[in-house]
């Protein structure tokens, strides 16, 4: 396996805010990677700097083992969709897709026409007067027709609806299929894509805190739900990243057990749940305290 | 990590076009919307035609007498119907940067290909208009005035009525070229600066401009800048606006080599 991206010690400050900050890590090629965490955790700017949009403070990037910023040799092989994509004025969707070849050496115009017709996209309104979802759908488009070997998704589906995101699922992984490439998808709808995704990366306040593939991830944590009595003993010498109780029930969510620790639990007649992708980024960034709960998926994983 | 100073991994499977082909999409992608391009330019013009020649015929049905008439075509040659068409050219230039930039970055282009693909456009776009003017410009004095006595495109500023058509057409294009790189560079202060940037440019520019005409004043020295506009004429000054216009095109390139486009 070769790595498309590679980041080390990246660091991006804007004033006295650090957005990115001293993040390392490298994407295998070929693979669909998530790119998770809270409004502001950094993840556009991280995207920004992959793809030579922005300047990096410190630190240094390789994306096809070259550093990307005026490059126009790696740029090429690049298309970054972002939810905050500005169009010229006048633009209707149709100039958008007339363009897009001449940018994209590998695009495919009959996977356009195809998705335009999935997403019922008008071609001849002006992108100014199109629906939130119908902006997104654009993006949407562009990403996959163009196949870029390296191909960033911001947000991409701000707006749309159930139905064309899993039109969008469906597509990307078709179309991955067929055309393998190396995705980054950022996005707030993580248990919609948590099957999507190979590699989790996740960000919080410009920290990665999670760099792992997503199997091992999903068995990361699992939570215990019985008697107060009963999960209190059984997670007495676990660290705890997460509590909730109602009366005398309690629900605690712990890193990574052993069969013996199952085995233990059920003996003591408690439940054990594994935890969704969701929850976990929730329970990670939830919090101030992460660099605690950091501790634990790390010695779990 | 080592890794990161090996030769690039996949320098066989990405592809490389030619530069000039990335500098070639960028003017295409400035020229795919026909309509605020070229439609709407000639719309303005068409518009501003009408109403000149309405004004014309209407000088012209109420002055008989011929001496008059010789009158109001003196005066009619200092129109400025002209001038709005290169406000729209100013408009044209700071969307181009304000607008195209950020989508033109979202298709991978760099800041490089994206401003000498944009300046290419413009020297081209001049040229076409310029052309066209030109070609309207000869009509009109063949016509002696469209038949009416009125001037428009042979206007003092550009020459008058026995400019050489070649004169013209280098009037017509340092104007286009003035308005379209002035434009572009403006909105690369935005780009990179934001508010800020517009605040702190014009607020200097007004300095400059209030201390230039202080020092012009305390000095003196107003009848040599009279004199200056005087022995250039219009087509001089205009000429000279090659200068703010080559500024305003490197200028504007360094801005935005390290411009992030953001929402």
């Amino acid at each position: 396996m070769s790595a498309v991206v590679e980041v080390s010690h990246l660091t991006r400050r804007f004033g006295d805010t650090t957005a990115v900050d001293d993040v390392s890590f490298s994407v295998q090629k070929n693979t669909i990677h998530g790119l998770l965490g809270r409004n502001g955790a950094g993840k556009t700017t991280l995207m920004q700097l992959l793809t030579g949009q922005d300047f990096a403070t410190r630190g240094e990037i390789r994306v096809f083992g070259e550093q990307p910023v005026e490059n126009s040799g790696v740029l090429k092989n690049v298309c970054f969709i972002k939810e905050s994509q500005r169009y010229p004025d006048d633009f209707k969707p149709r100039h958008v897709f007339t363009s897009a070849p001449w940018f994209f050496p590998n695009w495919d115009a009959a996977l356009a026409d195809r998705l335009i017709a999935d997403f019922r996209l008008p071609l001849n309104r002006r992108i100014k007067k199109l629906s939130r979802g119908q902006l997104s759908a654009i993006g949407v488009i562009v990403g996959l027709a163009s196949r870029a070997p390296l191909t960033f998704f911001d947000e991409p589906y701000l707006g749309l609806d159930a139905v064309a995101r899993q039109i969008f699922y469906d597509r990307l992984l078709e179309d991955f299929g067929e055309h393998p490439r190396t995705v980054i998808l950022s996005t707030h709808l993580i248990d919609e894509v948590s099957n999507l995704l190979e590699h989790v990366l996740v960000i919080d306040e410009g920290k990665l805190l999670i760099d792992q593939d997503a199997e091992t991830l999903r068995g990361s944590a699992t939570t215990v739900v019985g008697t107060r009595q009963g999960v209190d003993a059984f997670v007495a010498d676990r660290e705890v990243l997460h509590r909730d109780g109602v009366g005398g029930l309690a629900s605690v969510t712990v890193g990574r057990l052993t069969p013996q620790d199952r085995a233990r639990a059920t003996e003591m007649g408690l439940e054990l749940s594994p935890v969704s992708l969701q929850q976990l980024v929730v329970r990670l960034t939830g919090s101030s305290r992460t660099s605690s709960s950091q501790t634990v998926l790390e010695q779990s994983a | 990590m080592s890794t990161l100073t090996q030769p690039a991994l996949d320098e066989a499977r990405i592809d490389r076009p030619g530069r000039a082909s990335n500098i070639l999409a960028v003017v295409r992608l400035h020229l795919v919307n026909r309509y605020s391009v070229f439609a709407v330019p000639w719309m303005i013009m068409a518009g501003i035609f009408v109403v000149n020649v309405a004004i014309w015929w209407i000088i012209f049905a109420s002055v008989s007498n011929e001496a008059d008439r010789m009158d109001a075509r003196d005066g009619l040659e200092y129109s400025g119907a002209l001038f709005y068409i290169f406000v729209y050219m100013l408009v044209l230039g700071i969307q181009s940067v304000a607008y195209t930039f950020p989508f033109a970055l979202g298709f991978s282009v760099t800041r490089r290909d994206f401003w000498l693909g944009s300046a290419l456009t413009f020297i081209a776009l001049s040229a076409f208009f310029s052309a066209c003017l030109t070609v309207l410009a000869s009509i009109e004095v063949a016509t002696h005035g469209w038949g009416l006595g009125g001037t428009m495109f042979a206007s003092f500023y550009f020459g008058g009525a026995d400019a050489s058509w070649i004169e013209r057409f280098g009037l017509y294009f340092a104007s286009y070229l003035f308005f379209y790189f002035v434009g572009a560079t403006i909105a690369t202060i935005y780009q990179r600066w934001r508010n800020n940037g517009m605040l702190v440019v014009f607020g200097t520019l007004g300095l400059v401009m209030i201390a230039g005409i202080a020092l012009v004043s305390f000095t003196n020295s107003w009848p040599s800048v009279g004199a200056w506009f005087d022995s250039n004429g219009p087509s001089g000054v205009i000429a000279w606006s090659l200068v703010p216009t080559v500024i305003a095109a490197i200028t504007g390139y360094f801005i935005l080599r390290r411009a992030t486009p953001k929402n």
